[in-house]
């Protein structure tokens, strides 16, 4: 009997997640809050609704199935009161237009892994597998080795996404079952951190120290935001951090884009950050600044 | 030309001015012709009068059988004009079908079969089609058009037939062709004569030589064999725009060979030659791919091909032969070009072709011959006549027949199993219609519509005194496509989940509901697509999907035609959706009345809302309904350019081909295309006047594409993952 966990999204050819083609299999809830963060969808470990206003044909049908009247016209106008909202997913169920849809279910270790092989004859051609990605994939540890240790059994190439903010025994257990480790570390400095992800960086560090000391393959890879750490200073902070780890394979640096705003409205949050993609020059900058501590910067 | 005196074009120039020019002939051609549905096929814009008047042989004032057809090409082919471009080293080029040449005797004409056609919605029943066969064209190489000659002369002789019609046509097409080529050369030299570049001069007058020796000799060297197949693509297109062309790479590697050891050529006048020889049409044809023996075909000039095919940028129909042995360099060129140029080879599979082709009772080496000359299909060059690509059997018609008899009548069982029985009942009728179909066609095509031109270029015909569709070749594989398999299989998958086993609605109800064509109903119209789609995987449609292609398959496979004549099934649209829609009414599946209906195998468009619609899961899907006969059910992959770009993205191309053909997948066509470009070209398509796309099994210009047609690829392209 496999166990369940819970997963917003499992992304099929994709091509940037790691080598090859992968099949990224998005586990739901973190305990970072990036005020960036295109995937608020991921913060929660539970299913949430989503609503999309322009799909809507006004069949009525959600009014009349939700038990909690979460649905409602207030002054002629179309209110979700998602305080009454218990994320049952039954208006969902019935909204056949796609204006209603839960982000996130609940799955067993099967069900995903009959998705993930799917697309099997891909990876062997061309050295790609499986990534699993999040929110934090860590949180849901049980459920995470139940996947790798499949994944694992079926010869798949396994990778995981991770920004390394829990137990250090947590991430060793699995060690063995992780071929390729994909790690953020975001901003160096520890105030600017929790300022902007909630959360401080100490034992993101000494994890990725601790990771650097094993036999694993990893990448590092960095967001980069406009105006929060789009320096050369902090760059090469962190490409200092990393530099002369012998696993390293790359260092990556991400450019910030914004597709994420409109997520935060279905979802019936704010979205209060307004940042801007670094520019291409920028970027290129940065790179040169990281390259000077390790030898494969990516951009 | 208006270059000066003394310049000599550069390769490339010269190249980029063929560009230019068919750039031109493409906006002429639309504003004189109305937007063409199809590839370019080489033809020019021709405004002058030419002074051709038909001589039928029926009273209906037609054109029937090979001797008139004969005199009248040859008639033709006196007067046609003559067109050369001092850019190209190659001469001539077409301006339309010979002129009235074309169907059957009325007395003929399957009548008998229309009600049924109609009934059944079969609007391409491939009876009185013509050409869709490969030629061998080593035996037009290898004779010339004086060998040709000769060769219907030697066997006239021979054979001393009481009726001389079929030596008196061949002859005939030979003689004009000859005639034509020589009006040619007349006019090379009167251009070279007016030329005041000396370049320009020098290559008309080369032109000029390198064709009086044409005329009744086979080609020397690699131009001149690059001309003699440009003469016979243009005689092709003439009668009735045959395509087809052969394993190109290895008809010119001899040539490319010696002219190199000879130090007669280079790789860049090879490529000139290679793209002047595109610029006269392009005709369909394969590069790379398995021998008999199974070793790759690949050797230098299929690059030089490629390469050709990549500078001119216009619409092209090469196809990559994807075998476990192909040369990895010539894939992956041809897929960096994909991605450079938006749009580029198909990707031909001989894991499922070969494989699949094996099970008619043909040796594998053979096989491994039916090289891709077509839109989306295979022929083995020379020596099988296999009406390809012509006719299309509509799987949604017999499923609307079957879902109103049970709907409508008190008596039939409200079941699943009880609508398959009436599917199975209707679709085998339409198998059965389809295949007496065959039988007419073979009984009267050559009488009415000879293959005058492949006749020449078959092994057999000539020899034997006999067209290719009466016994001139000895294989016979007529092959019919299937059309619409995703509109079926959603709709027995949402009738199953919202009828019968959730209950939504009744069967009346739904019946109501598409007699109404959903009037009112947006929501359960919604309801019966929000189902899991044909293409999710692992699906009740999916399943429907492989059930239905089984079905077909074994319909159409189980048993020759009444006259014995075997018949190989694929599943293929060529874009004809919108016309097989058009006189069908709503379907279960959320289609509105005349709609178009699916393509070929592919699954809908935005088949999954959800996680799967990814070109794996439709490569997936594809791969799974194959009929597996050795014809095509081709994968349409439309990818964003801004998505795969990235590093990673060719690999990820490769690896998906390369996995659908280790499925026993048999095509994939790819378009690399820019979302915004796509819609910025549909709103306004005279912006980008060269945007060349892959339509299905064969490529276009978007600009010439009428507003249908735009609407399915941008369809295809908005709604991808
Ligand atoms: S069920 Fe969906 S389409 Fe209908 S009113 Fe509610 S949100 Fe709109
Ligand atoms: S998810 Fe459940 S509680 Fe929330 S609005 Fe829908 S039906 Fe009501």
């Amino acid at each position: 009997m496999s166990s369940q966990g819970i997963v917003f999204n499992i992304q099929r050819f994709s091509i940037h997640d790691g080598p090859g083609i992968r099949t990224t299999v998005f586990l739901k809830g973190c305990n970072n809050r990036c005020v960036w963060c295109h995937n608020p969808e991921s913060h929660e470990k539970k299913p949430e609704l989503q609503y999309f206003p322009e799909r809507c044909i006004g069949c009525g049908q959600c009014f009349s199935i939700c038990a909690n009247s979460v649905h409602a016209m207030v002054n002629g106008a179309r209110v979700l009161k998602r305080d009454l909202c218990t994320n049952c997913g039954k208006c969902a169920e019935a909204c056949y237009s796609g204006a209603l849809e839960m982000a996130g279910r609940f799955m067993s270790a099967d069900q995903v892994m009959e998705e993930v092989i799917k697309d099997k004859v891909y990876y062997d051609n061309s050295n790609g597998g499986v990534t699993f990605s999040g929110g934090e994939p860590l949180l849901q540890k049980d459920f995470l080795k139940e996947l790798l240790f499949a994944s694992k059994s079926q010869s798949i190439h396994t990778a995981v996404q991770t920004a390394g903010n829990y137990e250090w025994s947590i991430l060793e257990s699995l060690l063995h079952l992780i071929d390729f480790i994909m790690y953020d570390l975001k901003i160096y400095d520890y105030d600017k951190h929790v300022k902007y992800t909630g959360v401080g960086n100490t034992r993101i560090l000494q994890n990725l120290k601790l990771l650097s000391e094993t036999d694993k393959v990893f990448a590092v890879r960095t967001p980069v935001i406009a105006d929060i750490n789009d320096s050369p200073e902090e760059i090469s902070k962190i490409a200092e951090t990393i530099k002369g780890f012998p696993g390293l394979l790359y260092y990556e640096l991400i450019p910030y884009h914004n597709l994420g705003a409109s997520k935060y409205r279905h979802l019936g949050k704010e979205y209060i950050y307004n940042f801007s993609a670094p520019a291409n020059e920028k970027l290129r900058l940065l790179a040169n600044a990281a390259s000077i501590h390790v030898k494969n910067v990516r951009c | 030309m208006d270059i000066p005196a003394d310049y000599i074009p550069t390769y490339n120039e010269r190249i980029e001015s063929l560009r230019r020019k068919k750039v031109q002939f493409t906006e002429r051609k639309i504003k004189t012709r109305g937007y063409f549905d199809n590839d370019d096929h080489g033809c020019i814009p021709w405004d002058e009068p030419i002074p051709f008047k038909l001589k039928p042989n029926h009273p209906s004032g037609g054109c029937y059988g090979i001797r008139c057809i004969g005199e009248n090409f040859r008639h033709w082919l006196e007067v046609h004009p003559v067109y050369i471009n001092p850019m190209s080293s190659l001469a001539g080029a077409w301006v339309c079908a010979v002129p009235g040449i074309g169907g059957w005797k009325p007395e003929d004409r399957p009548y008998h079969l229309y009600p049924l056609h109609k009934k059944y919605n079969i609007v391409y029943s491939g009876i009185g089609a013509m050409n869709h066969l490969g030629p061998d064209m080593r035996i037009g190489l290898e004779l010339g058009w004086g060998g040709l000659l000769n060769k219907i002369r030697k066997y006239r002789e021979l054979n001393r037939p009481i009726d001389t019609s079929f030596y008196d046509g061949e002859e005939d097409v030979v003689l004009g062709v000859q005639a034509w080529i020589l009006r040619h050369v007349i006019k090379a030299r009167e251009m070279a004569r007016e030329e005041k570049n000396a370049f320009l001069k020098s290559n008309l007058l080369s032109i000029a030589d390198m064709n009086e020796w044409l005329i009744d000799n086979p080609p020397r060297t690699l131009r001149e064999a690059c001309q003699f197949l440009a003469w016979f693509q243009s005689i092709d297109r003439m009668y009735h725009t045959g395509g087809a062309l052969g394993q190109l790479d290895e008809l010119l590697r001899p040539y490319y060979e010696r002219d190199i050891k000879n130090g007669l050529e280079t790789d860049e006048s090879v490529i000139w030659h290679t793209a002047s020889l595109f610029f006269n049409d392009t005709h369909y044809s394969q590069l790379g791919g398995p021998a008999p023996d199974g070793h790759d075909l690949t050797s230098p000039i299929s690059f030089l091909i490629l390469e050709a095919a990549h500078r001119l940028k216009i619409p092209c129909n090469l196809a990559i032969r994807v075998h476990d042995g192909l040369n990895p360099e010539l894939l992956r060129r041809a897929i960096t070009y994909l991605f450079e140029d938006g749009t580029g080879p198909s990707f031909s599979c001989s894991k499922g072709l070969d494989e699949g082709f094996v099970k008619n009772g043909i040796p594998i080496g053979l096989a491994r011959m039916r090289a891709k000359v077509g839109c989306n299909w295979t022929a083995l060059p020379g020596i099988e006549y296999c009406l390809q690509d012509v006719t299309r059997l509509c799987l949604v018609s017999p499923f609307l027949h079957a879902f109103h008899e049970i709907a409508e009548d008190p008596s039939e069982e409200k079941t699943m199993e009880n609508l398959w029985e009436h599917y199975k009942r209707h679709l085998s009728t339409c198998v059965d219609i389809i295949k007496q179909g065959f039988d007419w066609h073979m009984q009267h095509q050559s009488e009415n519509a000879p293959e005058i031109v492949y006749n020449l270029f078959c092994h057999g015909p000539i020899e034997r005194g006999l067209d290719v569709a009466a016994g001139g070749v000895d294989l016979i594989n007529l092959t019919c496509d299937g059309v619409g398999l995703a509109t079926v299989a959603d709709s027995f998958a949402a009738t199953e989940q919202r009828v019968v086993k959730e209950g939504r609605l009744t069967w009346e109800e739904l019946k109501h509901l598409l007699d109404t064509n959903f009037e009112g109903a947006e929501v359960q119209r919604l309801m019966l697509r929000d189902i899991p789609r044909y293409g999710s995987g692992g699906s009740r449609a999916d399943w429907w999907a492989k059930e239905i292609s089984s079905l077909y398959t074994r319909l159409m496979n189980e048993k020759p035609t009444p006259m014995g004549f075997n018949v190989i099934p694929g599943l293929f649209s060529h874009g004809v959706i919108n016309r097989l829609g058009r006189d069908l009414g709503a379907t279960p599946n959320g289609r509105f009345a005349h709609a178009p209906i699916a393509h070929s195998a592919d699954p809908d468009p935005g088949f999954s809302k959800d996680w799967g619609a990814a070109p794996t899961a439709k490569s997936n899907a594809v791969a799974y309904v194959q009929p597996g006969y050795g014809n095509s059910a081709p994968l349409q992959i439309d990818l964003d350019r801004e998505l795969i770009q990235d590093a990673g993205g060719i690999e990820a191309v490769e690896a998906l081909i390369k996995g659908h053909n280790a499925l026993g997948g048999t095509l994939v066509n790819i378009n690399i295309v820019s979302k915004e470009q796509i819609l910025e070209a549909h709103k306004d398509p005279d912006k980008y006047p060269d945007l060349v796309v892959r339509v299905t099994g064969y490529s276009g210009y978007f600009r010439s594409l009428s507003p249908e047609y735009r609407q399915q690829v941008v369809d295809r392209i908005l709604s991808r993952n």
